[in-house]
């Protein structure tokens, strides 16, 4: 077998293994064990995304959270707010779409519902079981959620052009302190720290093969998420495989030496911010939908330390090293919340806490001892281990060649 | 043809005058020496004409296109190309990808096995055919002007400008830089040299542009230039100096 094939033979391997790993593990903690296999998943695509911005492209963003944040605020915003109805409530605002109203729900807030009704509810009550309201499909919210995340994207991307470094990491940075702070405050609209509630991922259950999955089985959502993590990555490794992943590459390199080379700098800086804004903003529009409510607290800095952090790990210049570990990574954190006694000392170890500093600490040493990641390096042993070989073996055919002549 | 016209080009950064309306002419492929001691303006030059930087004022026109108020990928497109005094390649690309680049940025309706072919052949000239997969960075400093003028050919410009090509290289990587300047101009691209090496400035170039803080105080072959008593006295310093001295 030739050494370049081995991370193709594994990559079919692990995805045959998350194909059938719901249909094989059948132990008691199954729907907490597949609630982590889909918050990998999310943080797959997050890591993965982030790595092409920051890995490939040299894009320091610490704005990928709130990417993900707008994904699923319009989602939830769209979904709690808009629905269809066949009559006039002459309550709400609402607009003629056809034979149908389209209602745009007054908000209430944090208000309680028996205290204060918005519009709708009004309406419904008026109306006592008369009229039907449709609530606006999950997926036409999703997409909406992926398309802000772009024009967010493109807007970020517009305003960081003449920015490198450190400033763009700052400027990120306080572009999702500012939304989150907009997000918490504006408790009418948003509900504040109080989150809001999103209709699930399938919320009337959705039929397969036969079977019936109800809203709260984790199998369906388990496939929406790996799916949407095989799609972001193949996106990814097309668009690394093309001139674009060249021109990223040469703009991380040096932007001023690129664009002397005729690579349009500004065109391609901001179609890799619109490109992995939406992936960030689909997966917090999906991941929302999954978890049922979004608050504030999903965009807060500890959590994009998060997802740099697993793609440092992993290794930010490879898209697939930076989804395999966040997987990885999220399994381990999230199985280590557990306490346990040490023998000899009688002394109980609460790794809920300790877990994160395995975390820090893990992050430290792979800083200090290979900067390339841990899974990044394996890939590229097998990728590239021959070159150095090849190249002195081409030398000396050279030399030789020059030699007779 | 070859046209680029130069035309009183000025440019200022705060109070300080850099370059003080600078005119040139380049017509055909030319191979043409800019020199001048530190601080004279030669690299502002480079910038402003390879976009990077804006005039304040004057015109720079490439085949009859005003290319001063461009971008830099844009002024590229229209053929002007250039290397850094300080090298820059792409360090964490391969040697291969390095040379792709100009050739996909240009669009010139290569195939990829035809962009292949051509940048196999650039390396070939260039010596370094065996390096190809290796990355930029593993390279030594004067592999690494190599490719950056590997990467020019790719580019394949009607004016190339080379900033200081011979600093710091092996001189069997210099003979290979010689060929190389001798070949491109012989294709029909025109060269400007910037080099503080008088020797190698002399014996390539047809016509010498010297620039003194912001000033072109001469234009005219290696013999006129030499005996220029400006010039002299911006790289020697003038009687009266020593003088106060």
């Amino acid at each position: 077998m030739n050494k370049q094939q081995v991370p193709l033979i594994a990559g079919v391997i692990i995805i045959s293994f998350l194909m059938i790993f719901p249909f094989v593990y059948t132990a008691n903690n199954y729907p907490y064990v597949m609630h982590i296999m889909i918050a990998g998943f999310f943080y797959a695509i997050l890591t993965s995304s982030w790595s092409m911005l920051a890995g490939y492209g040299g894009q320091f963003s610490f704005g990928h959270m709130g990417f993900t944040g707008i994904g699923a605020y319009t989602t939830a915003l769209f979904c709690h707010y808009i629905y269809l109805s066949p009559e006039a409530t002459n309550i709400c605002t609402e607009f003629a779409v056809g034979s149908q109203y389209l209602i745009i729900v007054n908000p209430i807030g944090i208000t309680s519902s028996t205290l204060v009704q918005d519009c709708l509810r009004e309406a419904l009550s008026i109306w006592d079981g008369s009229v039907e309201v449709t609530p606006m499909p999950v997926w036409l919210g999703i997409i909406l959620g992926i398309a802000m995340g772009g024009l967010f994207g493109l807007l970020i991307g517009l305003l960081v052009l003449p920015l490198r470094a450190a400033y763009l990491a700052l400027f990120t940075l306080g572009f999702t302190e500012i939304l989150r702070a907009v997000i918490s405050s504006e408790l009418n609209i948003t509900r504040g720290q109080a989150g809001l509630e999103l209709p699930k991922l399938f919320e009337n259950g959705i039929t397969i093969f036969g079977r019936h999955f109800d809203k709260t089985d984790p199998l369906p959502p388990y496939f929406v998420m790996l799916f949407l993590l095989f799609f972001c990555l193949g996106v990814l490794y097309w668009l690394a495989q093309s001139k674009f992943g060249l021109f990223i590459r040469a703009l991380r390199e040096d932007q001023d030496a690129a664009a002397a080379l005729g690579v349009n700098t500004t065109k391609y800086k901001v179609m890799l911010f619109v490109i992995t804004s939406m992936m960030a903003a689909a997966a917090g529009a999906f991941f929302a939908h999954y978890i049922g409510i979004i608050s504030p607290n999903n965009l807060m800095i500890l959590q994009m330390s998060l997802v740099v952090s697993m793609a440092v790990i992993a290794g930010i210049e490879n898209i697939f090293a930076a989804a395999i570990g966040a997987i990885i990574i999220e399994f381990t954190l999230e199985t280590l919340r557990t306490s346990f006694d040490v023998p000899l000392l009688g002394v109980e170890v609460d790794m809920t806490v300790w877990r994160l500093v395995v975390f820090g600490a893990l992050l430290m040493i792979t800083l200090r001892l290979s900067r390339n990641g841990i899974i990044a390096p394996i890939i590229n042993y097998f990728l590239r281990g021959h070159v150095a070989d090849e190249t002195v073996a081409k030398r000396k055919v050279s030399d030789n060649s020059e030699e007779s002549a | 043809m070859i046209n680029l016209v130069v035309k009183d080009l000025k440019k200022n950064f705060g109070g300080l005058h850099v370059l003080k309306g600078v005119s040139f002419e380049i017509n055909g492929p030319e191979l043409i020496g800019l020199i001048g001691p530190n601080g004279a303006g030669k690299t502002t030059l480079t910038n402003v004409l390879d976009g990077a930087i804006k005039p304040n004022s004057g015109t720079v026109y490439l085949g009859g296109n005003r290319i001063d108020q461009l971008q830099p990928y844009e002024v590229a497109r229209h053929g002007l190309g250039r290397t850094f005094q300080v090298t820059r390649s792409f360090r964490r690309m391969t040697v291969l990808e390095n040379l792709m680049v100009p050739a996909l940025a240009l669009d010139q309706g290569l195939s990829r096995p035809e962009i292949d072919d051509k940048a196999m052949e650039v390396l070939e000239f260039l010596t370094v055919e065996h390096l190809r997969n290796e990355y930029a960075k593993s390279l030594s400093g004067g592999q690494q002007k190599l490719l950056e003028l590997g990467r020019l050919l790719m580019l394949n410009p009607d004016v190339i400008i080379l900033d200081e090509p011979f600093a710091g290289v092996h001189p069997k990587l210099m003979e290979i830089i010689y060929k190389y300047i001798e070949r491109v101009n012989n294709d029909g691209t025109a060269i400007i040299l910037i080099s503080h090496q008088m020797d190698s400035i002399f014996s390539l170039c047809k016509r010498l542009l010297v620039l003194n803080y912001g000033d072109l105080i001469a234009d005219g072959t290696p013999d006129v230039v030499k005996n220029d008593p400006t010039v002299i006295e911006a790289y020697l310093g003038s009687d009266d100096d020593d003088e106060e001295d």
